[in-house]
């Protein structure tokens, strides 16, 4: 699957507070339930520690995990 | 490796103490009668292994069990208070008549049939369910249901009663027969059908049904599609008969999805009078239908795929989910959190059943418009919630393979014409000569 881009996960005005690094977009694999996605996502490039924006989490992964609940 | 529990002998049908009795890759349940002897069928062949098959459950008991516990399970179903597990589907049986008459069959339906339940009593049915079991999902099955003309009153009786999902039984045949008909039960508000749906070849239809059914079938689907009904395909796999055809019947499914929602195969059981025990080739069970479809899917579907059930026992079924991609392949959807080693209370893997079964099997929503907007994310989603299909085997038992151990797990329970709740197996055991120990035996009227 290609690199998924979100526009919720906007960088801007995001810096890593154990670095002090500027958040920059980089491809992040997010694995649940053994399904993966690779989805650009604001993150420390020192670190690499990732930023999963609110209304991302509360939005689309939401509703992936609704999708992939199972019996 | 041996497991001990209760089972029935088959003749007599007396409660007697039984093992599980592995031997190479194959687990047979052996019991013995002092008055009849000894008996030994399959259960289990190959990989994954009956041990591994597991995913325990901590009891949850009925919140109003009917029945108490006198003569020990299973002689006591209604639902007893020392039943394990709640109701994820309750099965109404509404009429005993049917346009068939299959040489299997667990009802034995359609030779002097009963009168039907009146819309009154079918409603006091109803009420039963809501007080053993609260508003799970309803199955309407029989005899063939659509043989009853008002079968979609009954069917907006249940909805508006409050029961959030309602599937029918049926061979189909009349839904692909009569004009209309699909859409005055989806108007009524069916959900979803249970399809039975043997194979895709008429040799098949032939030898389970006695008549060529397959034109009947692909009727039965376009009008369902089009009538906005969830469809579920239901083979009966009988070895040396369809078992070569399970791969077909997934390839067909992945072709009509959407509308297909899924794919429910249950292997052969033996109810109704046998002189001779079926032999142990006559049976297949979970872990070689889950390799047949290794094999027959050229490795798509994979038997590593399929997980336990968290509702009913371990043993009785398998499942896995598929994306059915664009060009109709299928990519595998989901596994199950963690290992599934740790117990978990019995009701909560009811209650994920039933919100699953809910909202899987039936009919999906509309396509959301995509073009031009969203990202993958969103086309991800928009096709996993549209064209997922769900594929799962469920194992029932019969007087040879009975294991009380899982009765006392089952989820799936029949409601007798007396109001009484009966684990589905239980209610269908019959001895090898035939004789019941619940059905024709609890008529009612509907005990209050």
């Amino acid at each position: 699957m290609s690199v998924i881009k979100v526009p919720e996960a906007d960088v801007s005005g995001w810096k890593c507070a154990a670095c002090g690094e500027e958040l920059v977009s980089m491809p992040v694999e997010l694995e649940y339930l053994e399904s993966l996605f690779t989805v650009e996502l604001p993150a420390c490039p020192a670190c690499r520690f990732v930023l999963i924006p609110e209304e991302l989490a509360l939005g689309k992964m939401h509703q992936v995990e609704q999708l992939l609940e199972d019996k | 490796m041996n497991r001990a529990t209760e089972s029935v002998c088959p003749v007599c049908l007396s409660r007697i103490p039984a093992r599980h009795e592995t031997v190479g890759g194959d687990t047979f349940l052996v019991k013995v009668c002092p008055d009849h002897g000894a008996f030994r069928a399959v259960v289990w062949r190959g990989d994954p292994g009956f041990r591994e098959w597991s995913r325990p459950k901590i009891p949850s008991r009925p919140g109003t069990p009917f029945t108490k516990v006198e003569q020990g399970c299973p002689f006591d179903c209604g639902l007893c208070e020392a039943h394990r597990q709640h109701s994820c589907t309750a099965v109404m049986e509404v009429t005993w008549r049917c346009d068939l008459g299959c040489p299997v069959c667990f009802a034995s339906s359609g030779v002097d049939a009963p009168p039907d339940p009146s819309p009154e009593e079918f409603g006091m049915l109803l009420d039963r369910v809501v007080e053993a079991s609260g508003y799970c999902n309803i199955q309407l099955s029989g005899g063939e249901p659509t043989m009853r003309d008002d079968l979609p009153g009954l069917v907006r009786q249940a909805k508006s009663r409050g029961f959030g999902f309602v599937q029918l039984n049926t061979n189909g045949i009349r839904i692909g027969r009569e004009g209309g008909y699909a859409s005055a039960l989806a108007d009524a508000g069916l959900d979803s059908v249970f399809l039975q749906f043997d194979g895709t070849r008429d040799g098949i239809y032939k030898a389970l049904r006695g008549r060529p059914l397959l034109e009947r079938k692909l009727a039965a689907i376009r009008a369902l599609a089009e009538a906005g009904i969830g469809i579920v395909l239901v083979p009966t796999v009988v070895p040396g008969i369809n078992d070569d055809d399970l791969g077909a019947i997934i390839r067909f499914a992945a072709e009509n999805s959407p509308a297909v929602r899924g794919v429910h195969f249950q292997p052969v059981s033996y109810f109704g009078r046998y002189p001779e025990p079926p032999a142990d080739a006559q049976r297949i069970t979970l872990p070689e239908i889950m390799n047949l479809l290794e094999e027959q899917s050229g490795g798509v579907m994979r038997a590593s795929h399929f997980q336990p059930p968290g509702c009913e026992h371990s043993h009785c079924s398998c499942h896995a989910n598929y994306v059915v991609i664009e060009d109709g392949g299928l990519t595998r959807l989901a596994g199950n959190g963690g290992c599934g080693c740790k117990p978990r209370p019995a009701s909560e893997g009811a209650d994920r059943a039933k919100a699953f079964v809910k909202r899987q099997w039936a009919a999906s929503g509309p396509d959301l418009p995509m073009a031009g907007s969203g990202d993958d994310l969103d086309r991800f989603i928009n096709r996993a919630s549209s064209h997922m299909l769900a594929v799962s085997a469920m194992a029932f038992q019969d007087c040879w393979t009975l294991d009380l151990e899982r009765l006392k797990g089952c989820c799936i329970h029949s409601v007798a014409p007396d109001g009484r709740l009966i684990p589905f197996c239980a209610y269908n055991l019959t001895s090898q000569r035939g004789e019941t120990v619940y059905r024709g035996k609890c008529d009612g009227p509907v005990r209050a």
